[in-house]
């Protein structure tokens, strides 16, 4: 048992890296298989196998562990493709998913419509049965409601059910009955219950949340169970993870059951690795960026914590389950061109993805995509794309361009790619300054991380048109959310409802919650492998002043726990209070009242180190390897820019643009505007020629 | 931003990134004051529903960004912040916080108090942080402020005109305790503490963002973005074909004299880039408490307007400038001392239907068919579980739907235009903890939504149990007489209805303007809030649309026959397509 493997299946590449004993590691990357994501990830496995010279099996046998991210929930919400989806809820109330309270976002925006629900109405089965705030049975439950719902849904194909009650939170007892009920009738059926999945006031929070994990866990357990056969076939005895939402991993079990946890798998790595290879290099803040094929992922960090949300939707959606606040937007190097019916070129949403993939594949596809003008402007080499492994056609690429940008704009094909790249270039711009100036950040504060296959060869364009003086390209860049999850701990988070005022607090009471839920944790992560000296807990306390109806969150030491030190944790209370909303009511003497008491348990994995290389001077020459042809955007015009070969550049190699350097997975342009030095990590550095004496202080110190 | 405009303003460059970021910046704090006041507040007007708004403001008290949950209170913040900066003079203060709420000194509604905190940097006023909440009870002769009843302000509030309530940092006790003297309820005082809370975090985090930028920067910025705020909305003023266009709607019963009716009169003249709203010709205001201030008025105008430009307009100085509004002292809509008004925000429905109905023909694509108009209860009692005092606004049962459009259906379930969608239905969960009420329904309304080729949005069906003691519900509003208007060809909207269905049997049907005392503890409230109306012809509505509504409950069989010409097979559930194709080609 000695590799290590991240991987991360996206809409067109499914990314890999491997990690080996000594700390080296290797990149993969083969195309996606979107109709059975496992095909793709197996056939990555493979060649992993064949470049050792062992067999599937042989390799798989040495496999510790497999840290795995996946888009099968996220686009099945996006495109409305999860699974049929029946809803029980408390009769006169089905209608409070789609109210949604009554929202509307835009609210000077007519022609912005509310987001169709993932149940429709029809499908929403009122169930006799009420409970009070308390708890307390107001009306019983009349099972009769439940068979005719469930008879219609059996009728309708109804293939997952959720259960959400009125105050369920309170009393779970109505929502354990129906779940009984559907388990006896329907006992093939993907089942939610509100109060399993999230036991906390507030309506719509929950059924919107429990609503989600019943519309993606079918296809879910059909992926992960399909998958996790073919591994064990295939000889894998090590441990499976999966990615969450939240940034940390768990076992595909726990993940099966609160598929909702995973609705930003894929994407939440990223801002995991960009920590990673900012904080190196001493910055503490950055935004990280992720172009693959299909989406473009941007998410800010702040003292190298990504930030975290109860709070978050997806596509509109409420999901109540601890989330990184990432924005996603429809652009990649399979997005394609095309002209809108007021005559403008547009760039996606829409994306070619894997299959039939951009023209330039040539397997099929006949749209222009992000990847066809990068070939045409020179960006890509037609024969070094993967590494060789696969060959890109230019004709095609052309042929799409001309046909269906070109010639309608009355361009020649260079400009309209040149234009195809400019348009991406603005929209993912666009998405940076969604997750930072529209929140009032400067972008020009922070560094700017680029991953993903495509992102490298946009990377300058995007920080030019925003200003950013400095960027980062991973060495790992391609297959950065792989690298990420490899570097994610195991996380589980724990809540108790423990509702009292401070000084009505028992320690006994409060400990003992504590405890409990200490246990659950190590319990947990032992039996997913992780040795109880690297097991370490988070302590909070979710407080407020007595009439409040929202609790402020509190870290709080495990000392300050075991010592039931009440006056330190006011104290913390009242300044966090007044950091966050401007006041504190310390003086007027206010009660506090406790209402939940949260632990995290974090199993801390052993992380593939780092690798520092020598010094090996400005020079870049050794890596140099000819010129090509490629079109400078600036200047509107083609140049011989100078190719390096990516994995020959050293620590302290510089590079002054415009050039490109190679590597088999990535290609970076470095337009005229920036230099290129390249780090101790080996990632490139890149700045602004102007300022580049003042980071390259920084870095190289 | 516009490429047109200098480079260079009173001799510093301009970065336009860097207007783009300050105006994200500014509209950023006053969502995080948003966020500290949804979660600080006490009262479930503040904390559930966000009846409140946030702003910024420059030195001089002119508008640099808003968060408006409810945009009927949020364009009176800024004439307010010029008053008191007048008012003052050379006596602001770090450390200042003023209060205000009069509707004399251009406040919108009694129950709307506002704070002011001045933000200072080396000794010099550069801007203010200000908030807006509607509060659970404001004195006067009844609890929660809505008084039926009133002839004249006393009998509907305190009146608060600016007012410091803390100076150079300190708390004026003696003016604290005065006014608290004259609220009923204790979570006033708790809530005006968390909107002076808000405040002071929008100063501390415009005093970073000037430090960090530097005085000039800020000021000179500011100015570049009004100027290219001002740009964008005469751009868009100018796609409106010049005119002059005229409007009108009613208002039915003032509260006083049962069947009386007001006309709203608009005249707007739309001259290149410059658009006037003219309200002289509108009818004088009544002797009770439904008259509108010219704050409450003004926003109404503004509100409905923006929505016929393009949306991302930044809302700050430079937005209103090419717009002009007339509306007389001693007309409804801008009642003279000493009238009632607690109303007022509520004509916003009737000046939107007046705009909407003068500009239709200009720009049919732009308009929406009418709105539901607001129909709501106030609800004031004990609750008997805490032995306390409760007020609460039932936001849950008002939201009607929303217009059809060119292109889209209205909205469902969005409740008045003053708010568009601003403001919350309470979550079900809070709403038991909060009131001792039980919800029995809360559902879409069948058949409410006026049919269109674009059919309005849904309204809804609410039903809860009262089991508070010594309940007073004022009922206040409108839509019980005249329902959403339909336009080319689309139908009207259902309209409002609130009944109260005592323990003994007996049903009650109060007035639109009404106030209900000694409600019995056990007593059902029961409200239809009404669709909005349809869009064009019902008969072009694609038949699987109206299939799908059908399908989900949401229009009946009998109706989309009627209607929209669509013959539905109750059997087999599908669309007869013979039928329908017969049907339809007899209109």
């Amino acid at each position: 048992m000695k590799y290590k493997i991240g991987i991360d299946v996206g809409g067109t590449f499914t990314d890999f890296l491997l990690a080996f004993p000594d700390g080296t590691s290797k990149i993969y990357k083969v195309l996606s298989t979107p109709d059975d994501p496992s095909i793709g990830l197996l056939n990555g496995l493979s060649e992993m196998g064949s470049d050792l010279g062992i067999s599937l099996e042989q390799f798989l046998d040495q496999v510790e562990t497999i840290v795995h991210g996946t888009t099968v929930t996220t686009n099945a919400v996006l495109t409305y493709n999860g699974a049929k989806t029946g809803l029980l809820t408390t009769a006169g109330l089905r209608d409070a998913l789609e109210m949604r309270r009554g929202i509307r976002e835009e609210q000077y925006n007519n022609r912005y419509t509310n987001v169709v629900p993932l149940v429709p109405r029809y499908l929403r089965q009122p169930v006799e049965e009420r409970i009070d705030y308390q708890g307390d049975v107001v009306e019983s439950l009349n099972p009769e409601s439940v068979e005719e719902a469930v008879d219609l849904f059996e009728k309708e194909g109804v293939e997952s059910v959720a259960i959400c009650f009125m105050n369920s939170f309170a009393n779970k007892e109505h929502e354990k009955r129906v779940a009984d009920i559907v388990s006896k009738k329907m006992p093939d059926s993907y089942l939610s219950v509100s109060s399993n999945l999230l036991p906390s006031i507030r309506f719509y929070d929950r059924v919107s949340s429990t609503v989600l994990n019943s519309y993606v866990g079918p296809v879910l357990r059909r992926y992960l169970q399909s998958l996790v056969a073919k591994l064990k076939d295939n000889n894998f005895k090590g441990t499976l993870l999966i990615m969450q939402s939240n940034g940390g991993i768990v076992a595909p079990e726990v993940a099966t059951d609160e598929a909702a946890v995973t609705l930003l798998s894929g994407p939440a790595a990223g801002p995991v690795a960009g920590v990673s290879y900012t904080s190196i290099n001493g910055f503490d803040d950055c935004i990280t960026v992720d172009m693959g094929g299909t989406s473009f992922d941007a998410a800010l960090i702040k003292n190298k914590t990504p930030l975290v949300t109860t709070e978050g939707d997806i596509n509109r959606l409420r999901l109540a389950l601890p989330m990184l606040d990432i924005v996603t937007i429809g652009a990649g190097g399979g997005s394609i061109g095309w002209i809108d019916e007021g005559g403008l070129l547009r760039m996606g949403p829409q994306s070619a993805g894997s299959q039939p993939g951009p023209a330039c594949y040539d397997r099929g596809g006949e749209l222009p995509t992000c990847t066809d003008a990068d070939l045409i402007l020179g960006y890509l080499d037609a024969d070094y794309f993967a590494g060789g492994r696969m060959k890109l056609n230019f004709e095609r690429a052309k042929q799409a361009i001309k046909t269906h940008v070109a010639d309608k704009l009355n361009y020649d094909v260079v400009e309209a790619a040149a234009g195809m790249y400019n348009v991406i270039n603005v929209n993912m711009a666009s998405g940076v300054r969604e997750v930072s100036v529209k929140r009032g950040d400067d972008p020009r504060d922070f560094p700017l991380v680029l991953a993903g296959g495509a992102g490298p060869n946009h990377a300058c364009m995007i920080a030019h048109e925003l200003e950013i003086p400095v960027l980062i390209v991973p060495k790992e860049s391609s297959i950065f959310c792989a690298a990420g999850m490899l570097m994610s701990d195991l996380k589980h988070d724990f809540v108790r409802t423990y509702s009292a005022t401070l000084s009505q607090l028992k320690k006994d009471t409060f400990l003992n919650y504590f405890r409990e839920m200490e246990n659950e944790g190590k319990e947990c992560l032992l039996s997913e492998g992780i040795p109880e000296k690297r097991i370490k807990n988070i302590y909070a306390l979710e407080m407020r002043y007595v009439k409040q109806y929202h609790e402020v969150n509190v870290e709080v030491t495990q000392e300050e726990v075991y010592d039931f030190n009440l006056d330190e944790i006011a104290r913390q209370f009242h300044r966090k209070h007044n950091l966050l909303y401007g006041y504190s009511l310390e003086e007027e003497g206010t009660p506090i009242e406790l209402l939940n008491i949260r632990l995290t348990s974090i199993g801390d994995t052993e992380k593939p180190a780092f690798m520092e290389e020598v010094f090996d001077g400005e020079d870049p020459s050794k890596a140099f390897k000819r010129h090509r042809e490629a079109y400078l955007p600036a200047e509107k015009k083609f140049a011989e820019l100078p190719v390096f070969d990516g994995f020959g550049l050293k620590h302290g190699n510089r590079i002054a643009g415009p050039a490109i350097i190679e590597q088999v997975n990535t290609t970076t342009f470095v337009t005229s505007e920036y230099a290129l030095l390249v780090d101790r990590y080996g990632s490139f550095m890149l700045f602004l020629k102007d300022r580049e004496e003042e980071f390259a202080r920084r870095i190289f110190k | 931003m516009s490429e047109t405009k200098a480079e260079v303003i009173k001799g510093v460059k301009i970065d336009k990134i860097l207007v783009s970021v300050l105006q994200r910046r500014f509209k950023s704090i006053t969502q995080e004051m948003s966020h500290a006041i949804t979660r600080t507040t006490r009262s479930p007007i503040l904390c559930e529903a966000k009846d409140f708004v946030t702003g910024l403001y420059d030195g001089a008290g002119k508008m640099l960004e808003q968060t408006e949950n409810l945009p009927i209170l949020s364009f009176s913040l800024g004439p307010v912040c010029e008053y008191i900066v007048s008012y003052f003079g050379d006596e602001i203060y770090p450390g200042d916080v003023i209060i205000h709420n009069d509707v004399f000194s251009l406040g919108n509604q009694n129950n709307d108090v506002a704070i002011y905190k001045p933000i200072f940097v080396n000794d010099k006023l550069v801007a203010w942080a200000a908030c807006k909440g509607h509060q659970a009870d404001i004195g006067g002769a009844v609890a929660g402020g809505y008084n039926p009843d009133a002839t004249e302000v006393w009998q509907e509030a305190l009146r608060i005109p600016p007012v410091k309530i803390y100076e150079k940092g300190k708390m004026r006790r003696d003016v604290w305790d005065m006014i608290f003297a004259n609220i009923r309820l204790d979570i006033v005082r708790a809530d005006i503490t968390a909107q002076i809370g808000s405040c002071t975090l929008a100063e501390r985090r415009m005093m970073d963002l000037i430090e960090k930028y530097g005085l000039e920067v800020y000021e000179t910025h500011k100015e570049y973005l009004y100027n290219s705020t001002e740009a964008m909305m005469k751009a868009e003023i100018k796609t409106i074909p010049n005119g002059v266009y005229e409007g009108e709607s009613t208002v039915y019963y003032d509260g006083k004299n049962v069947g009386s009716t007001y006309q709203i009169r608009v005249k707007i003249t739309v001259e290149d880039e410059n658009i006037t709203f003219d309200f002289s010709k509108t009818d004088a205001q009544t002797p009770a408490f439904v008259n509108g201030t010219f704050t409450s008025s003004a926003s109404a105008v503004m509100l409905t307007f923006l929505q016929m430009v393009n949306p991302d307009i930044p809302h700050n100085d430079g937005m209103p400038r090419p717009v002009k509004m007339i509306i007389p002292e001693g007309t409804i809509i801008n009642a003279a001392f000493p009238a009632a008004t607690t109303f007022g925000n509520h004509l916003c429905p009737q000046i939107a239907d007046a705009i909407i109905r003068a500009l239709a023909p200009s720009i049919p694509e732009r308009v929406t068919a009418g709105w539901n108009h607001l129909l709501c209860g106030n609800v004031t009692g004990i609750d008997p579980r805490k032995g306390t005092p409760y007020v609460d606004i039932l936001f849950l049962g008002m939201k009607g739907g929303s217009g059809g459009t060119h292109g889209f259906d209205g909205y469902d379930h969005i409740g008045m235009i003053d708010a568009s969608g601003g403001v919350l239905a309470q979550d079900y969960e809070m709403f038991e903890l909060q009131d001792p009420h039980l919800l029995i329904r809360h559902e879409y309304l069948s058949d409410s939504a006026g049919a269109g080729q674009w059919r309005g949005g849904l309204g809804v069906e609410t039903e809860f149990a009262i089991k508070g003691e010594n309940i007073k519900c004022v009922i206040f509003g409108d839509g019980d007489v005249e329902p959403a208007f339909g336009l080319y060809g689309g139908r009207e909207g259902s309209l409002n209805r609130i009944e109260m269905r005592y323990p003994d049997g007996k049903v009650h049907v109060p007035r639109s303007k009404e106030l209900v005392p000694d409600v019995p503890k056990g007593t059902i409230w029961f409200q239809h809030a009404g669709g909005g109306g349809g869009y064009g012809e019902p008969f072009l509505r694609p038949a699987e649309k109206v299939l799908a509504d059908v399908k989900n409950g949401v229009v009946s069989v009998e109706n989309a026959r009627k209607h929209y010409g669509v013959v539905i097979d109750e059997k087999t559930g599908a669309v007869d397509d013979k039928a329908t194709a017969e049907l339809r080609k007899k209109r």
